[in-house]
């Protein structure tokens, strides 16, 4: 066998391979993501990322079903007072007094609903296991509040962002 | 031992042989010609019957293990086995993403991330 020919057998060789290892893992991707990416509620995914019992996850639900209703309520409540800064806001250049009222008001509000927030997530925490409840409370704390930190590091001139003005 | 008419005609035979006849009969004998380069083809030959076999290339021995039908099916059985459970754990960490992206926003309002 010469070994040109034996060069183009192996990336004959090589190329199937890749094919056949492209072809099985997107189907297998997409399958797997069809197939589990559907829980019957937002909650189920909690019950098998940290482990709980249905004793525990029953409780988690409760908990859940007595927060749902707080959060629409601050939810709406931010909405009409980012629409009032709006308005003060209109289309002057400048920040009048009472949309400076307005901004504290809405800042205040935000406050609010992230501490009654954060306070969910303990009460939640405090319903798992002990050492899932800390892993889940550390999590949520990140996804919930640590995104602001990003664009706030970046304005406080942060070396490791750079600024644009 | 033939019978007594054949030693008979054998006898008569080698007597009457006539030698410039014989002489002739050789001469005229035809002897076949050898093809073009006969000698150097017979040598050549013989020096690649004697020459050691040329060891093959990693190249080679690849392509002919590659074309062997078991081991091809085992690597192609691997390799399929590989892609799915590639896929699948892919899938997996995909779908754990989304669902904690839907629980989070059942949470958290997303003015406040």
């Amino acid at each position: 066998m010469t070994m040109g020919r034996s060069l183009i057998i192996l990336l004959g060789a090589v190329a199937l391979g890749a094919a056949l290892f492209a072809g099985s893992y997107v189907t297998a991707r997409r399958a797997t993501v069809m197939c589990c990416a559907r829980p019957a509620d937002d909650l189920s995914w909690l019950q098998t990322e940290y482990h709980l019992s249905d004793a525990e996850f029953a409780r988690v639900r409760a908990l859940h079903e007595e927060y749902r209703p707080k959060c629409a309520a601050m939810c709406a409540k931010i909405a009409a007072e980012k629409s009032e800064v709006d308005a003060a806001l209109g289309g002057s250049t400048n920040v009048s007094g009472a949309a400076q009222a307005k901004l504290n008001e809405l800042a205040a509000l935000r406050a609010q609903c992230q501490a009654q927030m954060l306070e969910h997530f303990a009460a939640v925490s405090q319903a798992m296991p002990p050492a899932e409840g800390k892993r889940y409370l550390v999590e949520m704390k990140q996804l919930a509040v640590g995104g602001q930190e990003g664009m706030e590091k970046s304005m406080s001139g942060d070396p490791g962002h750079e600024q644009h003005h | 031992m033939p019978p007594p008419v054949l030693q008979t005609m054998k006898k008569e035979n080698q007597s009457s042989a006539d030698p410039r006849l014989s002489e002739l009969l050789r001469e005229a004998r035809v002897a076949p010609g050898l093809p073009p380069g006969f000698q150097q083809n017979v040598w050549r030959r013989l020096e690649a019957a004697e020459a050691p076999a040329r060891p093959a290339s990693w190249l080679e021995v690849l392509a002919n293990l590659v074309l062997r039908p078991r081991f091809a099916m085992v690597a192609a059985a691997v390799v399929l086995l590989a892609g799915i459970l590639a896929g699948t754990w892919e899938g997996r960490q995909v779908a754990r993403q989304d669902a904690r992206t839907n629980y989070l926003a059942s949470v958290a309002p997303a003015t406040l991330r």
